[in-house]
Formats: structure tokens, C-alpha cells, sequence
């Protein structure tokens, strides 16, 4: 019988991250979420819909201005995307209002939580409005006039702005003008009032609108509306061209202040007036318009969330908890020297991490610290440890990314901060993005030099250590040393890249490994065997592991997929991936972590990793894939993989139409599965399992002088 | 929990002096290579890091004849970078950096000039390796490893290595190193050929085919070989075809590559351009350029011995360095050995009287060993004295007249397995001063030794006199030698039943260089068999 082959079928990247997006705010119309919590999510779906626009949208602008109408694997050209964008986004922000407006605002009020108007203040909250205003708003908001004839002045990317119509007393007098003001990030967007019990607040342009008529005294306001404007922030920088890469950092900075204007949200009572005036001096077209029922910049609404107190409308904490693989009294060298330890972040607690590079700067033996940062806190105990191992004269080498996205500014001022304490600082790696997680530790022991590793898939950031989920991995094995110290001399320029024995590197690699993987579990169903696939990763848009992964399924492979955010493999089409499963989870902590399985014929090969399946990862940045081999700990990840496709209270499955099916939980609590919870749960239940295996034994503390008696 | 570790760091101490951390940089063709290694440790060698930085010294001196400034500034810069990562691992003493550069090198018409550039900005000396110590390395890269093959290897093996502008080849027959040869064949070489020939791409194939037909049809006469032997390769260019055929090589061990798989791999890299090499196997532009003519070279090789397979070690130079730090015994061994083995081959070439030969040699070693309180001179000058003796007498080849003078320049223009040219002139010297005149200043060769080789040749031929009258007879009718001292005599007491006058006057015209040396008059004494 003649079998018809399928073609390969893609989902359009850029409509199947808005249907992520989607998911985040479907979390915020879900009546079993705590309140605060839910507001949390619109806040995110709100900032996440503002760096998609910065990023992929004005990537798309840009392609259409050069007139490329190369047509992406899905076959839309640039055009058509923009299109299919615009329809989906301008429904996304409706929901996201109504969301707030009718369903989480009216909540809040009643929880006492209550966004006042200008219209709903008393007297005493108008007197202190007046007194806030006078003092802290007036000598720092100031009206820019724009005359057309003029040069148009500088608006800021993502800040609110009113746009204010006035005109002069008296007949006869010139035509009304128009005057903008803009609501400085300087000052705080929620204005606290005075209130009686409840927290009541007034939202700084609303405070600024009340008291407008302080800057036009003479004039008649016509109108007075608020709108935002999101620029291009996909700016590439020449680095050819660049000999000192630091200083043309901050030069993209600027430039991000600068790009075009690829979005206009405005108030919905805008007359046609302001919107034609503002269309033209921003250059924008119709559909780029977005008219806004209530306040602007979503995103800001996070502090709200985060206000101290309401305890019964946010989520129950769960803390990070300890490893049992880590004895809290003993060096964390010590036990890496005994066996491998691997931590499942947020449930397990990030500080191991922190404490093996801070032990490392004190201890005597050790001769040399290298490490990657991608993106670090501005207070990081990780970079501050590091600066103090290299004023104690240890060699220490630290490559910072100074390109990833958005928090450039940062880590410029980190970079310099740890030059300035001897810390031998890399500048990343020219045409591409350092993003693999790695710090090698050099010590001198009775045996020679032993050199300790951590591999993760997230970044050293202590706070986001607490909301992602993340995989540590740490290890003082041989081989994987030695491939380590290959690959960071490598990528810091000392040695071409060499053959590795256990790890796999992008843009080297990475992808031919992964590839060879999958073929190598086609091959074995095709002899018989048994096999399998998981995979969990944030995004899947590479077209060559996706064509491998449908050529795996026709051969019959099982696939199961974990994809939180963009996809652009289809599932479940007869004869191409009705052995595919695609599954996305959305709950309180973000999914972070890179993950694979491979059955290979019963050896099941894991994998940590740093990197998506998308060609940027692949092609333009510098990943690492390091296997975990560790029998215990390889069990672990197993499970843990397992564990997210049981899930059936934050899971979505993406279906035969391209669009994600929540997956219902079941009637009765006893056969839910909500991961992220029994994750923790796991942890917290091991580590009662050694408490009372353990004898109760107390452990004085003994003045040293006894010790030896 | 606690307690225990406190006694455990006593012992770490002591064991911690047995380990070190060394670093041996390779100078080579197309890169500047680094091994960081921990020797001396329980486990043996344990390499740390390997380092690798692309250089364009083959093509410069291959091409050009001489090294470009910008290429040596491109060293000196790799150099300075190595030297971060060996500060690292606090490798400071100058005996725990080796460093070693090549036939690019060694070649170049600037070398010192640029060996002293790299000294003075680096303060790292590179030892240019000279032609005749090339064998002896690779063999001692080599040769360690073969023991773990699970398959064991052909009794006739040749290990190879297809340099940019030479070709190495050593025969290993039962063991011994029976030939070694440096061919004028390399890649860049092939490739600068071509290039001046203005070669159309479609015959470029064809023309370095007849060019390596010829060389190997030389090396096909000057050994005999009964059935194909195994091919050992070494070199980037081949691993990197094993590492491309093979999906799980196990670099401890030879990797088994068909002959018809590389001639695929060869048409297919012949046939793509340099930058399409660089960007789809992610290999820096020397390496690209030489892969396609030194795997074109191991084919046809491989074809004309009528192999099936090559073999590919993973091992590099910087292995045979570790492995010479180490200073591990059996190794020694067995290179003294190969270095024996090599001048027996040699003596072999010139008739020379074998069994009389290696008398002296034995009976050298068996007095030098006895006087060690005297000359007090190390190991390596016993195995010069020895490979003097065993060739002492190769002059007679030529004419029996003048006989020490012939073997001295058939010596110094031979090339001896494991000896290095310094040490062959020593060897040569030893042999032609076994009779005739004591050395002077005036005599060739020895007027321009420093005074501490003048006077290790005084020391090594006055025994090799010695040694050689006790076997005047030629029939090595002297053996159970006991020697002992007394009186300001150094007395042999052999066990022989007859008369030795024969050899007693030989040791008074020979023994006066021994006396004026080691101020002690040689005597001969019999001793009765019963007597003992």
C-alpha cells in the first residue's frame, strides 16, 4: 500500500508565543488563584506583551521596511505576521481590561484595596493630594510643547504621558494647541492617600490631571488623555565595528530610547484630533493604535501586587528548602569531593551555589575561579564573592554578557566594578551571546589539582534563583572538567574549540548531538526496540529538530513534549506527529529549565541544558549541553520530567488546530497533579524522611580548649 | 562526622610533593598547542587542559621559506595567553614548561631569530626538535599506548606522520625500530606546488597523486616489507578524519578507519573550497588548508602498502613530552634499548664483526659501571660509550687503514635511533679514538666540543681502549670480568684458563690513555677456574 507522506507542517512562532501570553492571562481570570496573585499575572502578560513588541515585533518592522518577504517556515511573509499580530494583540489587550475593570478592580475594592479617581476623593485626600502634588510632582513633571515646525522632543519608550489640548481665553484668540507632559518614572505611579482602614490609591496621572490647570492658568483644557508608546529594541550592534565593546553598549542603550515607534496605546476618549496629531509626529499607522479603557502599563501593577500584608490573597510561601544531598555543617567542597549533588530550584534553595563560590574565595587551595554571568542582581553575592577571591590574589576570569537584552545597564556596572578588583573580566565572545551557566573551581588537593563544577540552566541570580525553575549541577567528575576548562578556554578566546568528551557546546556542536539523539532512538524503533523522547525547553521553533522529531514519530517513536512558551511543532497530525504530545505548564513559578531524555535503548541519557531548541541558541549563542550521569541523580531528573506530564491543574496541550486545550483536572482532589506543588511536596517529604530516620542526637557546643580532652 | 580529616591531612602532605602540575607546548605547522598535565601521581600522566591556537607557521616557512613578522607577533600573543592558564595552576619552575617547536620551525631561515623573539617576550624557551629526534619522539608517543590494544597489532608496523612540509615514516619490526626516514613530502608543500604550477582545480588531484606516488615508491624500496603491515597515524589531519568516520571512537585507543572511507572523505574535502572547510567542520583556515593534501598523501600510502585500514592515535607530540617528563624507568629501558637495536642495524649496514662489536660494548659497560666514583657521569653517557663501541670498528668497511678515521664520518653522516646530533658527535669521536692518537686540540671535530664534552670523550674512550684490547683476540674469549683497585692500579682479574699475553700487551699500548685519565694503570690478571 502506498503510504502519502506528510510535509512538515510549523506554527508561526510569533502567534503561538501570543497563545503563551494568553495562557498567563488566562492564570489571571482563574477564580482559585489567590487575588493578588492573579493581578500579578496580568501584570506579566501585560510586560511580556510590551517586550514582544520591542523585540519581535520591531524585528518584523524592520524585515518589512527592507522589503524582505522571505516567508518563515509557516509561510507567512513579514507583512501577514504584523497583520496576524496586530488582530491578536489588539483582542489580547481587550481581555487583559476586562480582566481588570470588570473582574480583578471590583475584587480589590472589596478586599480593600481601592484605585481611586479624581471625581471620589474626600476632602482630606484632596488636601493632601494638593500638598503630594505641589511638592513632589510639580517641580518635575513639565509640559513639552511640540510645535510641528520644530524638532519633535525625545519620548520615552513604555512611559505614560498626557497628551493635553488647550486653548487661550477670549475670542479672537490663536488656535488651541496641544502640550504634552510627561509622567517621569522619578515618581511613584500608585500615590498612597490618607485613608480610613483600606489601602486607597490615586494613580499619578489621574493626580496630574486633577491638578492640571496649575500649568495652563490662562488657557481652557479641551481634552487631557494619557497614552504610552512601545520603540524598536531589536538593535543589533555592529560589533566589527565596535573595538570597545563597553563603550558601544551604552551607546544601544540610547539607541533603544530612540527606535521607531511600533505601538500607541491610548486613552479610548481620545478625540480623533489628538490621535491624527500623535499618529503623525510618532509615524504610526492605524493599526498600531491601541485604544485603552483603563490605566496604562499593565506591567506596573506588580507593586500593587507585591504590597505588604494581604496575606490571604497571595500564595501560600513555600520557602526554599535545603538539598539532602548537602550536609549544611560541612564545606560544600567537602561534598562535592564525596558525590555530585544536583539541586532542583526554586524547591531547593540556590544557596549552595552562592556558599560553594564564596568558600572558594577563602579557601587557601584554591588556585583559579572561572565563570560565566548573564544576568546578575545588582546586590549578587555571587559577584561580590568573586571580587574578593581575586583581592585575595586568586586568579579569577569572569566572562559578563553585556548583551542580554535589557539588562545592559547592569552589567556594565558590574564589569566594571569587578575589573576594578582584579577580576580578569571577558567582554563575551564576538557574534555571539554567552549564555551557557558555568563556573569551574581550581583547588590543590593531596591528589593534585581537582577542579569543581556548577552546570545550570539558569542564570547566577539569587532572586530569580526563588521564582524559576531551574536545575544546578555540580560535580568534581574528570571528564566533564576537563571539557570545561575546553570550553571556557574556548570561548575566552585561549584555544580552538576542541573535541569534547561528555559536554556539547553551541554554536559548535549542540545541534548535530541533539539531532544524532533523536535518529539514534528512530533507528532503534526501527530495529524493534524500544524508545522514547522527553523534552522540556522553553521554546521549539528550530526547524531541523522539529523535521526530526516529526521523521522520530512517523518511525513511531513516543515524543513527549514540555514546552511552556513558544512552539512551533504541531502535534497529533495522522502520519507526522500523531506521536507527538506537546504540553505547556503556567504556574506561580516560571519553567526555566532545559531538560532532555532519550530511552537509547535503556540507557536513558539525560540531559541538562542552557539552551532552546531555536536557532538563536543553536547558531548565535554559546550553550552548553552537559549529560547527567549520576545514576541517583539521573533518576531524579527522570522523574521530574514525568512528573510534569502528569499534570493536570496548570497544564495546557496544544491541539490538532494550533490552539492549547487546558487539560481538566478531575472532579475529586485526590487525583489531581499539580507539578510545581508536588515537586516541592517531594523535597519537603525526603527531607522529614531523614529527619526522623535520624537518631536524636545533641551536639553541644564545646569551647575549644575542651575539644581534645 | 568530624575528627576524621584531621589525620588525613597529614598523609596528604607528603603525597601532595609526589604530584606536579607541567605544561609541554608544541610549536607546530598550523597551531601552537598546549597540554596542562598532573604527573608523578598515582594515576600516572593526567592531562588537565588541552590548549589549541591556530598559527600560520607551516605556510610561512613551506611557502615563503621564512616565518613573517606577523606570524611570529600571532605566537608570541598564544604564547602570552598560554601562559595565563599555566600561572594558573602555579607552574612556575622553568623544568615544568616544555616547550618544543617543529619542522615549520626548524625549517624557517629565521629561526633563532624568532625562537630568541619568543624567549624575550614570553620568557618560555622553544627547544627547536631537531630532524633526527623526531623518530624517537613519535615512538615514544607511540609506543606506551600499544599495550592496551585489545587487538593486537601486526609484527610489522610503521607509525606515520603527514606534516606540512615532511613526512615521517618509522618501520617497527618484531618490536625494534628497524628504519626511520624524513621524506621531503608535506602538505603545505603539495599545496604550494600546486599553486606555483598554477594547477586547474580538476587536475589538482591528479598531479599530488603522482607527486606522493613517488615518494612512497621510494620508501617502498628501501624497505622490505613480506605482507601489508599496520599503519599507525598521527596528526590533526587524521584524527579529525577518524573523529568525522567514526561516531564513538574511544580516544585511549587506535581508531580502526577504512581505506575506502577515506578516500570518500578525501574526494569530498578536495573537492570544498578553504572557507567552505572553515565554516562547515569549524576548523581554523592552517588546518582547512592542509587537511585535503595530507589525507590525499595517507591514502595513497595506504593504497600502495595494500592495507585495508589505517589506524589513527589520538596521541600527540605533547604525549611523548609528558611521557619523557615522567622520567619513567621502563620507558628508558626500552628506548636504550631501540637506541641499541638501531646501531646494531647500523654496524649490520658496514659488515662490521657483530659478535667482537658487542663484546667491547659489554665489556665497556661492565668497566664504566665499576668507575662510576670516578668519572662520575650519568646514564646517557653509558649508552653513548655503548653505541661507540658496538659501531667503534665500522671503518674497516672503507679500508682497514686510517680504519677509526672512516668509522668517525660514516658515524657523524648516519643517523642513530635516540641519539640526538650533539650526541652522535660524542658517539663518533669515542669511536675514533678506540686507537691511533689520544685526542688534541688540533684534532677535527674534538677542537670544537666545550671543555666538559672534551673531557667526557678522554674519560669514555680511555675505557673503550680498555675494552677493546681485552678482546684483541676477537673471539670474546674474556668474560665474568672482576674489577677492583688497589696499589694505583685498577685490576681485571678475568676467569680464563690460557695465556693472556695476547691481551696484556694490547692493554699497554692502549691502557696509557686510561692511566693519564683516571690516573690508575690497568692491569690484567688471570684467575685459575679451580682457584674460584
Amino acid at each position: 500500500m502506498h503510504k502519502k507522506k506528510q510535509k512538515a507542517k510549523f506554527l508561526n512562532r510569533e502567534l503561538n508565543w501570543l497563545e503563551f501570553n494568553q495562557r498567563v492571562l488566562d492564570q489571571a481570570f482563574d477564580p482559585t488563584i489567590p487575588l493578588l496573585e492573579r493581578l500579578k499575572f496580568l501584570s506579566i502578560s501585560s510586560s511580556n506583551l510590551d517586550q514582544f513588541f520591542m523585540v519581535r515585533v520591531g524585528r518584523l518592522k524592520l524585515l518589512e521596511q527592507n522589503q524582505k518577504t522571505k516567508l518563515d517556515p509557516a509561510g507567512y511573509s513579514p507583512y501577514q505576521q504584523i497583520d496576524a499580530i496586530s488582530k491578536r494583540a489588539h483582542r489580547m489587550v481587550e481581555d487583559q481590561y476586562h480582566c481588570f475593570l470588570f473582574d480583578l478592580d471590583p475584587k480589590l475594592v472589596k478586599n480593600g484595596i481601592k484605585r481611586v479617581t479624581s471625581n471620589m476623593l474626600n476632602s482630606q485626600q484632596l488636601e493632601y493630594a494638593q500638598r503630594y502634588f505641589d511638592a513632589e510632582v510639580m517641580p518635575i513633571v513639565t509640559p513639552m510643547l511640540i510645535d510641528p515646525g520644530l524638532k519633535i522632543p525625545l519620548l520615552t519608550n513604555g512611559d505614560i504621558y498626557l497628551a493635553v489640548r488647550v486653548k487661550p481665553q477670549g475670542n479672537g484668540a490663536p488656535e488651541a494647541r496641544i502640550v504634552i507632559l510627561p509622567i517621569s518614572k522619578a515618581i511613584s505611579r500608585f500615590v498612597t492617600l490618607p485613608g480610613t482602614g483600606a489601602y486607597e490609591y490615586l494613580l499619578c496621572e489621574d493626580l496630574v490631571k486633577l491638578f492640571l490647570g496649575k500649568y495652563f492658568p490662562k488657557e481652557i483644557i479641551l481634552e487631557c488623555i494619557t497614552f504610552r508608546i512601545t520603540r524598536n529594541a531589536d538593535l543589533d550592534i555592529e560589533e566589527d565595528l565596535a573595538p570597545d565593546l563597553l563603550h558601544e553598549m551604552k551607546g544601544v542603550i540610547l539607541a533603544r530610547k530612540t527606535g521607531a515607534c511600533l505601538r500607541l496605546e491610548i486613552s479610548q476618549s481620545a478625540t480623533l484630533t489628538i490621535i491624527t496629531f500623535l499618529k503623525r509626529i510618532l509615524k504610526v499607522k492605524r493599526k498600531d493604535v491601541y485604544p485603552i479603557s483603563g490605566p496604562l502599563a499593565l506591567s506596573e501593577f506588580t507593586i500593587l501586587s507585591g504590597l505588604q500584608g494581604y496575606s490571604d490573597l497571595k500564595f501560600q510561601p513555600w520557602a526554599p528548602l535545603r538539598s539532602i544531598g548537602i550536609e549544611p555543617t560541612e564545606s560544600m567542597l567537602e561534598t562535592l569531593s564525596d558525590h555530585d549533588v544536583l539541586l532542583l530550584h526554586p524547591y531547593e534553595s540556590f544557596d549552595p551555589v552562592v556558599r560553594l563560590i564564596t568558600e572558594s574565595a577563602n579557601d587557601p587551595d584554591v588556585l583559579s575561579i572561572k565563570q560565566t554571568l548573564y544576568r546578575t542582581t545588582a546586590n549578587s553575592s555571587i559577584a561580590a564573592a568573586l571580587k574578593k577571591a581575586a583581592e585575595r590574589g586568586k586568579n579569577v576570569t569572569v566572562i559578563v554578557e553585556l548583551k542580554a537584552r535589557f539588562d545592559e545597564e547592569q552589567n556594565i556596572e558590574w564589569a566594571e566594578s569587578l575589573e576594578h578588583s582584579g577580576v580578569q573580566v571577558i567582554y563575551g565572545i564576538k557574534g555571539f551571546k554567552t549564555h551557557a551557566k558555568l563556573c569551574i573551581i581550581l583547588r590543590r588537593e593531596a591528589h593534585g589539582i581537582i577542579r569543581y563544577m556548577h552546570f545550570g540552566t539558569g542564570n547566577y541570580n539569587e532572586s530569580t534563583a526563588k521564582l524559576y525553575s531551574d536545575i544546578s549541577y555540580l560535580t568534581c567528575n574528570e571528564e566533564l572538567g576537563q571539557d570545561a576548562s575546553s570550553f571556557f578556554n574556548t570561548i575566552s578566546g585561549l584555544s580552538q574549540p576542541q573535541p569534547y568528551r561528555k559536554l556539547e557546546a553551541s554554536p559548535t556542536g549542540m545541534r548535530s548531538k541533539i539531532l544524532a539523539l533523536v535518529e539514534s532512538e528512530v533507528e532503534r524503533k526501527k530495529q524493534g526496540q524500544q524508545a522514547h523522547i522527553m523534552a522540556k525547553v522553553n521554546s521549539l521553533v528550530d526547524p531541523q529538530i522539529i523535521k526530526a522529531l516529526y521523521q522520530a514519530s512517523i518511525a513511531g517513536v513516543k515524543i513527549d513534549l514540555n514546552i511552556r512558551g513558544t512552539c512551533c511543532l504541531q502535534p497529533g497530525i495522522p502520519k507526522l506527529s500523531e506521536n507527538i504530545r506537546v504540553i505547556s505548564i503556567v504556574d506561580r513559578f516560571l519553567e526555566h529549565s532545559r531538560l532532555f531524555y532519550f530511552y537509547h535503548g535503556g540507557e536513558r541519557l539525560t540531559f541538562i541544558s542552557s539552551a532552546d531548541w531555536m536557532p538563536r541558541n543553536l547558531d548565535r549563542r554559546i550553550e552548553l549541553l552537559i549529560p547527567v550521569e549520576t545514576p541517583s541523580l539521573r533518576d531524579r531528573l527522570v522523574s521530574t520530567l514525568k512528573t510534569y506530564f502528569r499534570d493536570n491543574t496548570n497544564a495546557w496541550e496544544l491541539n490538532l488546530t494550533g490552539q492549547y486545550d487546558r487539560i481538566n483536572s478531575p472532579k475529586t482532589k485526590r487525583g489531581t497533579c499539580r507539578s510545581q506543588e508536588q515537586l516541592y511536596r517531594q523535597v519537603e517529604g525526603s527531607i522529614q524522611e531523614i529527619q526522623s530516620s535520624r537518631p536524636v542526637a545533641f551536639e553541644p557546643h564545646i569551647a575549644p580548649s575542651e575539644r581534645n580532652l | 562526622m568530624n575528627g576524621a580529616p584531621q589525620e588525613s591531612k597529614v598523609v596528604s602532605e607528603m603525597e601532595r610533593i609526589s604530584s606536579k602540575s607541567v605544561a609541554v607546548i608544541d610549536v607546530g605547522t598550523t597551531s601552537i598547542r598546549m597540554a596542562i598535565a598532573q604527573i608523578g601521581g598515582p594515576g600516572g600522566i593526567k592531562i588537565m587542559e588541552q590548549l589549541d591556537q591556530a598559527v600560520n607557521l607551516g605556510k610561512d616557512t613551506f611557502t615563503l621559506g621564512a616565518i613573517q613578522k606577523t606570524t611570529a607577533e600571532e605566537c608570541v600573543q598564544t604564547l602570552m595567553s598560554f601562559k595565563k592558564v599555566i600561572r594558573e595552576y602555579q607552574i612556575d619552575e622553568e623544568k615544568n614548561i616544555r616547550a618544543v617547536a617543529t619542522s615549520a620551525v626548524r625549517e624557517a631561515s629565521n629561526r633563532d631569530a624568532f625562537l630568541d623573539r619568543l624567549y624575550i617576550a614570553t620568557n618560555i624557551e622553544v627547544e627547536a626538535v631537531e630532524e633526527a629526534e623526531v623518530p624517537r619522539l613519535m615512538y615514544l608517543t607511540v609506543a606506551s599506548s600499544l599495550n592496551s590494544e585489545s587487538k593486537p597489532l601486526n609484527s610489522d608496523y610503521l607509525i606515520v606522520e603527514v606534516g606540512g612540509g615532511s613526512t615521517e615514516i618509522l618501520l617497527i619490526q618484531s618490536g625494534s625500530v628497524v628504519f626511520s626516514h624524513t621524506y621531503g613530502l608535506g602538505s603545505f608543500r603539495l599545496r604550494q606546488m600546486l599553486e606555483s604550477y598554477g594547477a586547474p582545480i580538476s587536475s589538482r588531484k591528479e598531479i599530488m597523486e603522482n607527486y606522493i606516488d613517488r615518494t612512497v615508491a621510494q620508501l617502498r624500496n628501501e624497505v622490505s616489507l613480506k605482507e601489508p603491515p599496520d599503519i599507525i597515524v598521527l596528526g590533526g589531519d587524521v584524527r579529525f578524519a577518524a573523529n568525522r568516520l567514526l561516531s564513538d571512537w574511544n580516544p585511549g585507543k587506535l581508531a580502526r578507519i577504512r581505506l575506502s572511507s577515506v578516500s570518500r572523505l578525501t574526494d569530498k574535502v578536495l573537492a570544498m573550497s578553504v572557507d567552505d572547510l572553515v565554516s562547515q567542520y569549524q576548523l581554523s583556515y592552517p588546518a582547512a588548508e592542509s587537511l585535503g593534501p595530507a589525507l590525499l598523501t595517507h591514502l595513497i600510502l595506504g593504497r600502495s602498502l595494500r592495507v585495508k585500514e589505517l589506524l589513527v592515535s589520538n596521541l600527540t607530540l605533547r604525549d611523548g613530552l609528558l611521557e619523557e617528563m615522567t622520567e619513567n624507568r621502563e620507558g628508558k629501558d626500552m628506548f636504550r634499548e631501540q637506541t641499541i637495536r638501531s646501531a646494531i642495524e647500523l654496524g649490520r649496514k658496514f659488515n662490521f664483526d657483530e659478535p667482537h662489536a658487542l663484546h667491547v660494548a659489554n665489556l665497556c659497560t661492565a668497566i664504566f659501571q665499576s668507575l662510576q666514583g670516578e668519572h662520575n657521569l650519568d646514564q646517557r653517557y653509558e649508552l653513548i660509550l655503548k653505541v661507540a663501541a658496538i659501531l667503534h670498528e665500522i671503518g674497516t668497511f672503507i679500508d682497514l687503514k686510517g680504519q677509526h678515521k672512516h668509522s668517525m664520518y660514516l658515524i657523524r653522516n648516519s643517523y642513530l635511533f635516540g641519539i640526538s646530533p650533539k650526541d652522535l658527535i660524542l658517539v663518533a669521536l669515542l669511536a675514533r679514538y678506540h686507537r691511533g692518537a689520544t685526542p688534541r686540540n688540533t684534532h677535527e671535530g674534538y677542537a670544537n666540543l666545550d671543555r666538559m664534552s672534551r673531557i667526557v670523550v678522554s674519560k669514555l674512550a680511555a675505557i673503550l681502549r680498555v675494552a677493546d684490547a681485552l678482546d684483541q683476540s676477537h673471539n670474546q674469549r674474556l668474560k665474568d670480568l672482576q674489577c677492583s683497585r688497589g696499589n694505583g692500579c685498577f685490576e681485571i682479574t678475568a676467569l680464563c684458563a690460557s695465556d693472556l699475553s695476547l691481551e696484556q700487551i694490547s692493554l699497554s699500548q692502549k691502557g696509557t690513555l686510561f692511566d693519564e685519565v683516571y690516573g690508575m694503570e690497568v692491569r690484567l690478571r688471570g684467575a685459575k677456574v679451580d682457584a674460584i
